[in-house]
């Protein structure tokens, strides 16, 4: 086995495109070493901001590239970055959040393992960029060979003067902390990501400010995505109006999904934005269909935290907008299929057990609301159900709606405001006749 | 946050938003929750508190924001132009249904059983805001510890104080008061979502000299303390506001008591924005179990052969007349002195006085009990540098903060949390100057560790430094230079163990300062050579200009040092007051004034054969034991009035019981010069009176009279409180005289004696809730400090001065950083003043392992 996750990616399919690039070296055995890296063209960006490029320039490159944020929430990239107060006399932060917890999302994670010198020359870009000396790769606790490939890059890329003390002759400092997470979904959220760096409790903070403003001890900061900051050294390489040139008019680039569940084909892809959610699922380079011959049932499109799909909404255009309009949201990436052999509301079951246990306790709507959902469903799917538990499900999830401080709470609710809606006969058959509409040996 | 920008925030950027149909301008960064506090619309909240940063945790303080879909958090959004707010709407109700569904799922309803009861948060905003039903229909969440199988899940995290998880609420006052007001981290959160749970850290306890305030502002019965929990009700009880009488500062308190049993069941704050944030010492808030306490003395004793017996108060004012009328007969009244404690009110300061100076006609009075070899000069730098004004408020409104030999968690606990304040909330600059690492550090941009006794050496260091660096007036700087220039800043550096760079830190920080405070403490105020240390600050005060943008004074560390001062209860009171008293009375005793060092010097010699100490136990607290004992053991006729048998009333011949200023009326000055009353709450226990009853009985006994009635009292005491009290410093600079001291061979540590953070003076240990904190003495030491003796924490140390000697368990201080002991006076099991020697600089001592 020649990688520690045996990931399924499109990275042939690449090696000819002019577009695709996240996903050009991840299968090469050798992209992780420095040597490989720099024959690849590494660190030419990295060399070009340093000699050429004022911060503004590069900021006002990453803006025109219309590069969104890739952790879910899809905020321009580059006006993120032009946030930070300029005349601030405080030290600014850059942090790579590279605490990828969304439950169906592996993508960064092939990054980091493969590419990792792609993954720090997008971000001592982006420190760069906002004048930044001191900059943190946050990696989830559990991706310990994500760590042992960023711990090594970084200390290649010091040794060879890519990081550290005067780069390139240029004057400018840059050093790099890697910071691992314990376990916590939390500390993917980018405030609760900041408390943990500072040694805190990870738990979401009260915006504004935002991290842009008062972030890390309270000097401004950025939290970016692994594949946000991976594509910058692209756009440098390549140009804004080269990515531009990808996706949609308002999500422009390529985007990595995560193909996960009642799959033929799981696996990472790399796609431009805009790509068909069907085509994903169907077409033989990708999905290749359904496993088992079934028929589809429901798409999770981004990550656990977005509202399941139904099949006649599944051929919509995987970006930003096209995603909402269809009531769901393009978030991290990571889309689960599901057939029709599963129960809405065992699935169900299974998503609000894992918010319960990773809602960090701070306010109280989530906190309190995630476990009492979690006792309802648990009896519904039990089969103990009563004819008023959904009305009390309805109402409790909008409660927890938008009254939270981070989106974990909204995130806890959304899938499960979703599916009483779109499959609310399952729900009710489990409740009127005390057993799984779908699994037919399911015993009580 | 500095003055200026405070000031253009109020001056010109504010924002004007209707709240409720009202329209309200308040200063830009005011929250919509306290700008409607302003036009008086509350708005219901768990977790926020007016004194620490909104966390918008319990989402009970939802509000409705035009052009915002959803409910937003009063608490945590800042109200802009044009805001349109409604805190009352259909959706704002609905939100707080929800959170009060929410948050009662998982809590108990064991109300009748709970102590918070009639005062819970949680119980008024249920009845206001919540359901009458309950949807949950499932088994609450239980914390039960597994061998207790406790249903109510009770654990003691501190000396004082009682968890119940199940009742935890989450709101996070608790750890965010201590992280932020209090800088201590022994309680926190653990686990996570609705496993949730606040407790003591692992293998630790929660006994920050703070903790009490947790349970204050705990919004439901988790946090209780054993002080009040299933003691009474608190819809049985009274409330009485008062001042706390252990600091200088004049905390303001309530007073919860019972009337027919006659007790006082807690303190609590009473927050005064000026002087105290609403948050208590723990000395302050367990500090009133003295009052109830059984081993109060019940009646007057008198001596019969040699023994201490009950009498009546007839009886022991007899006894007085008898002596006290001999010796003033016999050989004058002039060899009559007293001591009284800083701690009594105006009017039994002024008594004390009046009785002196009128009935004895004696100026053998003093206040200060606990300083050694005080000067008997009434204009000493000293007593200028202790009389110059200060402001708590001003603190926060300072950029730039020093203290300046002064541990303050010790000393002045108010102020301790104003500074932390003023960092934390307003970004102040602070500089932690002394000679030994103190806790205030820790939020103190440098911290810098002086050697023992070269305090005015720091502060020449940082004058010349400033002139060198050309940070000061020119001609000022010459004309000081001339004076203070034998030792260059590079010798001072040296000397003083601190580098030039120090010295010019500091320089920069006064010279560069918008405002500066300049905290001088106790460790100055007990040294030997506080005056020449007073000189040097007279000099700095001048050279910076640091009263004229800011302030600087010695802290009072009593609860009305300020009053004795301004009442004259000095041997040599300020010469205005002196003419006062002079116009009041139509008299001035024309005697020598002797102050305490000079009535015990008197007494071994007979001079002094009759003394009166109110309240005050020089035999504990003058810092040379041997030296106070000899003095008072010689004495003829010795008179103690106290709240308990001390060291001193064992020595008496007549012992009288004092009320405790929870007994009756007083008024105290605080440092800033503030008057305050502490009204009674219970009736005087016992037998005791006040002593300014005390003192008018006395007088009378000698066929004399204090004061026709109360309001003449009152007056005399208005008269002497109009006049200025400040004392000018000296117009030009000052010559300050180096004197080469060696240190004592074979005595190596420096020692500090004082108080120990959950204890103030004498009288604390009988507190059984601070007892429980700290009950004995110990010898604090740095860690390197008790490697190199050999010692582990609580391993007996043997502590020897050249006069003393105690053994005592060694305590490993995470503060301490050089080799400094520091010892507590607080307990009469040791008697620790014995190891010092009253006219020594700094002392010192041995500190030997206790081989088993």
């Amino acid at each position: 086995m020649t990688f520690y996750s045996p990931v399924l990616t499109n990275a042939k399919e690449i090696a000819g495109h002019d577009k695709l690039h996240l996903f050009e070296f991840v299968e090469d055995e050798k992209q992780y070493q420095l040597k490989r890296y720099l024959k690849h063209g590494g660190y030419a960006a990295w060399k070009t901001v340093l000699g050429k490029m004022k911060p503004e320039e590069v900021i006002e490159e990453v803006k025109k590239s219309g590069l969104r944020g890739r952790g879910g929430a899809g905020f321009p990239t580059g006006m993120k970055w032009s946030f930070v107060p300029k005349d601030s006399p405080k030290e600014r932060y850059l942090c790579c959040n590279a605490d990828e917890s969304e439950p169906g999302t592996c993508k960064d994670r092939v990054l980091m393992e493969r590419d990792p010198h792609v993954v720090i020359e997008g971000m001592a870009i982006g420190a760069y960029a906002i004048g930044c000396h001191l900059m943190f790769c946050y990696i989830r606790g559990e991706f310990h060979h994500c760590i042992e490939r960023i711990e090594k890059a970084t200390e290649e890329a010091y040794s060879k003067g890519h990081l550290g003390k005067n780069i390139y002759g240029s004057g400018y400092d840059l050093e790099m902390i890697i910071h691992t997470g314990a376990g916590a979904y939390m500390c993917g959220e980018e405030t609760g990501l900041l408390n943990s760096i500072e040694g805190e409790k990870g738990m979401a903070r009260i915006r504004p400010p935002f991290p842009a403003i008062e972030g890390l001890w309270e000097c401004p900061t950025i939290v970016n995505n692994v594949e946000s900051l991976a594509a910058v050294p692209h756009i440098i390489n390549r140009g804004a109006d080269w990515y531009r040139s990808m996706g949609t008019e308002k999500s422009a680039g390529t985007k990595l999904f995560s193909l996960s569940g009642h799959i033929n084909r799981p696996g990472n892809y790399e796609v431009e934005l805009g790509f068909s959610l069907q085509k994903l699922i169907y077409d033989s380079n990708y999905g290749n269909g359904i496993s088992d011959g079934k028929k589809l049932k429901a798409v999770i499109p981004g990550g656990v935290s977005t509202p399941f799909l139904t099949p006649d909404k599944v051929d919509v255009p995987l970006d930003y907008e096209s995603l909402t309009e269809a009531g769901s949201m393009l978030g991290s990436g990571g889309v689960i299929v599901l057939h029709e052999d599963t129960c809405i509301v065992w699935t169900i079951l299974k998503l609000i057990k894992f918010f319960r246990h990773e809602s960090c306790g701070k306010c109280t709507p989530c906190r309190e609301g995630t476990g009492w959902l979690e006792q309802i469903i648990q009896k519904i799917e039990d089969g103990r159900g009563g004819p008023d538990d959904l009305e009390k499900l309805d109402s409790i999830c909008g409660n927890i709606l938008g009254r939270t401080i981070c989106p974990l709470g909204d995130a806890a609710v959304m899938p499960i405001q979703s599916t009483l809606k779109d499959w609310r006969d399952e729900w009710l058959y489990h409740i009127e006749h005390k057993k799984c509409l779908v699994k037919q040996d399911f015993g009580f | 946050m500095s003055e200026v920008v405070k000031e253009k925030i109020t001056a010109v950027d504010t924002v004007t938003c209707t709240i409720d149909g009202q329209q309200i301008t308040v200063p830009r960064g005011t929250s919509v929750f306290d700008a409607a506090g302003q036009i008086g619309i509350v708005i219901p909240a768990f977790c926020n508190h007016a004194k620490l940063k909104p966390v918008g945790a319990c989402r009970m303080c939802y509000v409705e924001i035009e052009k915002m879909p959803k409910l937003q958090v009063s608490c945590a959004t800042m109200a802009t132009d044009g805001m349109v707010v409604s805190t009352n709407s259909q959706q704002v109700r609905e939100g707080r249904k929800a959170v009060i569904e929410f948050t009662l799922i998982n809590h108990p309803l064991d109300c009748p059983t709970c102590d918070k009861g009639g005062e819970c948060d949680l119980q008024d905003l249920t009845f206001d805001h919540g359901y009458d039903d309950s949807r949950f229909g499932f088994d609450k969440m239980r914390f039960i510890e597994e061998e207790k199988r406790d249903t109510f899940d009770d654990l003691k995290i501190g000396p004082e104080i009682v968890l119940n998880r199940n009742r935890c609420i989450l709101c996070y006052k608790c750890v965010r008061a201590n992280k932020e007001a209090f800088g201590e981290y022994d309680i926190g959160a653990f686990e996570r979502g609705d496993l949730t749970e606040i407790n003591a850290t692992p293998g630790g306890e929660v006994s920050n000299p703070f903790s009490g305030n947790l349970v204050e502002i705990c919004p439901v019965g988790a946090l209780t303390n054993s002080d009040w929990r299933y003691k009474i009700r608190v819809w049985l009880t009274k409330t009485v506001p008062s001042i706390c009488n252990f600091s200088g500062s004049g905390t303001n308190i309530t007073f919860y008591k019972e009337d027919h049993k006659n007790f006082v069941y807690r303190v609590t704050s009473r927050c005064n924005d000026a002087i105290d944030d609403g948050w208590l010492s723990d000395i302050t808030r367990y500090g009133y179990q003295i009052v109830n306490s059984e081993s109060r003395l019940k009646t007057p004793l008198i001596k019969k052969g040699g023994k201490q017996v009950k009498a009546s108060w007839d009886e022991a004012l007899a006894v007085i007349k008898k002596h006290m009328g001999q010796i003033k007969d016999q050989s004058g009244g002039v060899c009559i002195g007293g001591l009284i404690s800083p701690s009594l009110d105006n009017a039994s300061l002024y008594s004390f006085s009046k009785l002196f100076r009128t009935v004895f006609k004696s100026n053998n009075i003093d206040f200060r009990g606990d300083y050694r070899y005080l000067p008997s000069v009434t204009d000493s730098l000293f007593t200028i540098a202790a009389s110059q004004p200060f402001s708590i408020s001003d603190i926060e409104k300072s950029d730039v903060i020093i203290t300046f030999g002064t541990d303050l968690i010790r000393e002045h606990h108010n102020e301790y949390l104003k500074i932390r304040r003023a960092v934390n909330f307003y970004n102040s600059t602070v500089y932690s100057v002394n000679p030994y690492a103190v806790k205030t550090a820790d939020i103190a941009k440098s911290e810098m560790v002086y050697s023992p006794g070269t305090d005015e050496l720091v502060i020449n260091g940082i004058c010349l430094v400033a002139i060198e660096k050309k940070l000061v007036n020119s001609s000022a700087a010459a004309k000081l230079k001339s004076k203070i220039s034998k030792l260059s800043p590079g010798v001072l550096a040296k000397l003083t163990g601190l580098s030039k760079e120090q010295f010019e830190e500091l320089a920069e920080a006064i010279s560069s300062a918008k405002k500066v405070t300049f905290i001088v403490g106790e460790i100055v105020a007990r040294s030997l050579d506080r005056d020449k240390i007073c000189a040097a600050l007279s000099n700095l005060n001048k050279l910076f200009g640091v009263q004229d943008k800011g302030q600087l004074a010695v802290l009072s560390r009593y609860a009305n040092s300020k009053g004795a001062q301004k009442l004259g209860l000095s041997a040599t009171p300020y010469e205005i007051v002196k003419d006062e008293l002079k116009k009041i009375w139509g008299e001035y005793p024309d005697c020598q004034p002797r102050n305490t060092d000079a009535m015990i010097n008197l007494m071994k010699k007979e001079e002094i054969k009759g003394f009166i100490t109110v309240g005050a136990n020089p035999m504990r607290l003058y810092p040379d034991r041997s030296f106070a004992s000899e003095g008072l053991e010689h004495v003829d006729f010795l008179v103690a009035c106290d709240m308990f048998e001390t060291e001193t009333t064992e020595l008496a011949d007549v012992v009288l019981p004092l009320c405790s200023w929870a007994e009756y009326d007083g008024d105290y000055i605080n440092l800033e010069g503030k008057v305050q009353t502490g009204k009674q709450a219970i009736k005087p226990k016992y037998e005791s009176k006040a002593a300014f009853e005390i003192m008018e009985l006395i007088a009378r006994q000698l066929g004399a009279k204090l004061f026709e009635n109360e309001q003449v009292k009152n007056e005399e005491i208005e008269k002497l409180l109009k006049l200025d009290s400040v004392l000018p410093w000296p117009d030009d600079f000052l010559k300050i005289e180096y004197e080469k001291k060696s240190s004592q061979d074979g005595y190596p540590v420096p020692l500090f004696i004082c108080d120990d953070p959950h204890h103030s003076g004498h009288l604390t240990e009988k507190s059984p809730s601070l007892l429980n904190f700290s009950d004995s003495a110990y010898v604090e030491l740095s860690k390197g400090l008790a490697a190199k003796i050999g010692v582990a924490d609580g391993d007996p140390l043997r502590v020897e001065s050249p006069v003393g000697k105690i053994v005592v368990p060694a305590k490993i201080s995470p503060v301490l950083n050089s080799d400094v002991a520091i010892i507590p006076r607080n307990f009469s099991s040791t008697q620790t003043t014995s190891l010092l020697m009253r006219k020594k600089r700094v002392d010192s001592v041995k500190l030997t392992r206790v081989e088993e």
